[in-house]
C-alpha cells in the first residue's frame, strides 16, 4: 500500500511540476514532452532498495549489513551472564517454548534392530526470541513468547517489525511465529535457541505450511472413488484448493540431535517443502507427554554447564560409528 | 588385458612360492630347531611369518579413483549442507564395515543377519542387476537362479544388518541396468554360490564383459528394444524382426541429447567429494 500511494504521489509530482511550468511561462512543446519523460522514468525506479543510492554506498551496505548482524549475533551468546531473567525450575504441566526450524530434506536411519526409519533433518538458523507478551497483552490466558529463524535482508522489513527486532537488539528474522507458554517459561528477548533445546526420545510437533496444489478435484483431495454425490447435505467434501494451508504432523519422535550443526532429526515425514521454515514444539499429545520429563528448562543454554557431544542418540538408533548388528 | 594380467599375477605367485621354500629351508628351520630343541620335548613348531608382498611398482598414482555413485547429490536445489551430513554418516559406516568397489554386471555376495533367526546371518550371492538411490538411501539388487526359481534381493548398502560384502567378480556389462536378465533365458543370471572370489586388479580401467545376452521368448516385461532403454546387451537379432526394430524406432527422441538444461556434468563435484572422503576415510 505503502509503495502504491507513494508511487501515486511520484506521478503526481511531476505533472504538477509541469503544470506549474505552464503557468508561469508560456508552455513550449518541448517542455510538456520532457513531462511525459519523467513520468515513465518514475514508474520504472521504484523497484530496489538502492534506487536511490550510489553503487559505493549500496556496496557499503551490503558490507557493513552481515557484520552488524554478526556482532549483534556475537553480544547475544552468552545469555546467562547478560542480566538474566530468573529462571525456574521444570513441573509437570509446564509449556517450553519452541524453535523455528529450516527444513533440509530426508534420510533413512536405522534401529538396533535393524530397521529403516526415514527421518527429516531440521535446522535451527539464528533462532532469536524476539518478543515477551505478558498475558495480558496476548490472550488473557496464557503468556506468550515471538520466536523468529533466519536473518533476512533489513531493506524488505516493514518500520513495525524492524522496531521489534531492534528492540529485541536480533538481525530481522524470516519468518517469525508465537508460541504459548507458561508462566515459569518465559525467556528474555534476545536468547538464543539450539537444536539441543529438544532431546532424542521425546515428540514433538510440527507446523508448517503443506505444498501447493492449487485448485483440485475430490478424487486427487479427499481419495473420493469418483462419481457424482447423491444427496449433497452442508459441509460436503467438494472440489477446491488443495495445500498451501498451514498443517500440523503430531507426536514426532526426535531420534538424534546433532548439537554442532544444530540439525534435529525427526521421525517421518513434515509438512512443507524442502528449504521451508518450520515451527517446531513440544508435542501436545496427552500420551506423548510421559516422555517429556526434565527437559532443558526453560531452554538449552550454550554458556550453562552442560557439556554436550556432537550427536545425541536415542538409545534404540543405531549409530553409524558402531559395528553391524547381529540380531539375536 | 585381463587375461595377461592374470597371467603375470600367476606367475608372481609361483615365484614367491619358490621363494619361501627357499628360506625356510636355508635359514628360519634350522634357527628354531636349535632355539626350541633344549631339554627333552621335541622343538615346537611355529610356523613362518607370512611374506608380505609389496608390489612397488603400483604407485598411488597408477591406482584406480573410484568414487561410489551414491556420494554424487541429485541435481535439485537443496542445502548442500545436508548432503555434507549424510556423507559423514555414510564414511563412519565405511570405516566399519568395508564396501568395496563394484559395478553393475559384477558378482557380489553379501552377508546379512536374519531377524527370523536368532543369531544367524544369510550369505546370498548373485549378480548386481541395478543400482540406485542417493546418500544413506542406496540401494543396490543382486539376481541369482536358485532351484530353477529366479531370486532377487534389494539390499541397503548402509543398513547396519549387512555384515560383510564380498565382490566375487569385478566387471562390467555394456548397460549400467541389467534388469533385462528376468527375460533372458536363465543361464545368463545363474552363479554358482561356492564361487571362488577372483582377486581384482587396483589398476587400469576395470574389464568390461561385452556379452550379448539371448532372450525367452516374448512377451517380456518391459520393451526392450524401445531407445528409451538403450540396450547394448541383448542379441535382438534373434527374438525380433527387422520390422519390429523399425517399429520401434518410432519412440526415438533423437534432440534430447542437445537439451543442454539436462546436462549434469560432476567431473569437479567427484574430485571435490573423492578428495573428502579419502581424507576423512585415513583420518
Amino acid at each position: 500500500m505503502a509503495a502504491w500511494s507513494c508511487r501515486f504521489l511520484r506521478l503526481g509530482d511531476p505533472l504538477l511540476r509541469g503544470a506549474h511550468f505552464i503557468a508561469s511561462r508560456t508552455a513550449p512543446a518541448t517542455d510538456r514532452y520532457l513531462v511525459s519523460f519523467q513520468f515513465v522514468r518514475t514508474i520504472k525506479s521504484s523497484t530496489w532498495w538502492d534506487e536511490h543510492l550510489s553503487e559505493e554506498n549500496s556496496a557499503f551496505l551490503r558490507k557493513v549489513v552481515p557484520e552488524e548482524y554478526d556482532r549483534m549475533t556475537a553480544s547475544k551468546l552468552n545469555p546467562l551472564k547478560d542480566e538474566p531473567w530468573p529462571r525456574h525450575a521444570w513441573e509437570p504441566g509446564s509449556r517450553r517454548v519452541g524453535l523455528v526450524a529450516l527444513k533440509l530434506g530426508m534420510m533413512p536411519m536405522w534401529t538396533k534392530t535393524g530397521e529403516r526409519q526415514a527421518v527429516t533433518m531440521l535446522q535451527v538458523q539464528d533462532c532469536h526470541v524476539i518478543k515477551y507478551l505478558s498475558k495480558e497483552e496476548y490472550d488473557g490466558h496464557t503468556a506468550a513468547l515471538i520466536v523468529g529463524a533466519k536473518n533476512v535482508s533489513p531493506f524488505h522489513v516493514s518500520e513495525a517489525s524492524m522496531d521489534m527486532f531492534r528492540n529485541a537488539g536480533v538481525p530481522p528474522k524470516q519468518k517469525v511465529t508465537t508460541f504459548k507458554v507458561s508462566d515459569n517459561a518465559i525467556l528474555k528477548p534476545g536468547t538464543p535457541l539450539y537444536a539441543a533445546h529438544f532431546r532424542p526420545g521425546q515428540y514433538v510437533d510440527v507446523t508448517a505450511k503443506t505444498i501447493g496444489k492449487g485448485f483440485q478435484g475430490v478424487m486427487k483431495r479427499y481419495g473420493f472413488k469418483g462419481g457424482d454425490p447423491a444427496k449433497v447435505f452442508k459441509g460436503k467434501k467438494m472440489p477446491g484448493q488443495m495445500g498451501n494451508v498451514y498443517d500440523t504432523a503430531h507426536g514426532l519422535k526426535v531420534w538424534r540431535v546433532n548439537t554442532k550443526y544444530n540439525i534435529i532429526y525427526v521421525k517421518g515425514s513434515v509438512p512443507g517443502h524442502r528449504s521451508c521454515l518450520v515451527k517446531v514444539r513440544d508435542s501436545i499429545l496427552p500420551s506423548r507427554l510421559e516422555h517429556i520429563q526434565n527437559p532443558p528448562f526453560p531452554t538449552y543454554f550454550t554458556d550453562g554447564d552442560e557439556e554436550l557431544p556432537e550427536d545425541l542418540y536415542d538409545e534404540a538408533i543405531f549409530q553409524f560409528g558402531e559395528p553391524s548388528v547381529t540380531l539375536a | 588385458m585381463a587375461a595377461s594380467v592374470r597371467c603375470v599375477r600367476t606367475a608372481i605367485c609361483s615365484l614367491r612360492a619358490f621363494g619361501n621354500q627357499n628360506e625356510r629351508f636355508l635359514s628360519t628351520s634350522l634357527p628354531r630347531l636349535a632355539s626350541g630343541g633344549d631339554g627333552d620335548q621335541p622343538p615346537k613348531f611355529t610356523p613362518p611369518t607370512k611374506p608380505v608382498i609389496i608390489d612397488k611398482t603400483q604407485t598411488d598414482a597408477t591406482l584406480r579413483r573410484f568414487l561410489s555413485p551414491e556420494f554424487i547429490p541429485p541435481r535439485q536445489r537443496t542445502n548442500p549442507q545436508k548432503f555434507r551430513l549424510e556423507r559423514k554418516d555414510m564414511i563412519q559406516r565405511r570405516k566399519v564395515l568395508n564396501i568395496p568397489e563394484f559395478y553393475v554386471g559384477s558378482i557380489l555376495a553379501v552377508t546379512m543377519s536374519d531377524p527370523n533367526d536368532s543369531g544367524k546371518s544369510n550369505r546370498f550371492v548373485g549378480i548386481c542387476i541395478q543400482r540406485s538411490g542417493k546418500g544413506l538411501g542406496a540401494t543396490f539388487v543382486l539376481r541369482n537362479i536358485v532351484e530353477g526359481q529366479g531370486v532377487e534381493i534389494r539390499y541397503e548398502m548402509y543398513s547396519p544388518r549387512i555384515q560383510q560384502f564380498e565382490v566375487l567378480k569385478l566387471e562390467k556389462r555394456l548397460d549400467d541396468n541389467l534388469m533385462y536378465l528376468r527375460d533372458a533365458l536363465p543361464e545368463y543370471s545363474t552363479v554358482d554360490f561356492n564361487m571362488k572370489p577372483m582377486t581384482p586388479s587396483l589398476s587400469g580401467e576395470v574389464p568390461v564383459n561385452t556379452l550379448k545376452v539371448r532372450m525367452k521368448p516374448k512377451p517380456w516385461s518391459k520393451r526392450w528394444e524401445r531407445p528409451n532403454f538403450n540396450i547394448q546387451g541383448i542379441r535382438f537379432d534373434l527374438c525380433l524382426s527387422p520390422e519390429k526394430m523399425e517399429e520401434a524406432k518410432k519412440w526415438e527422441k533423437p534432440w534430447l541429447e542437445y537439451d543442454m538444461l539436462k546436462e549434469y556434468d560432476t567431473t569437479q563435484l567427484e574430485k571435490n567429494i573423492w578428495q573428502e572422503v579419502q581424507q576423512e576415510m585415513s583420518k
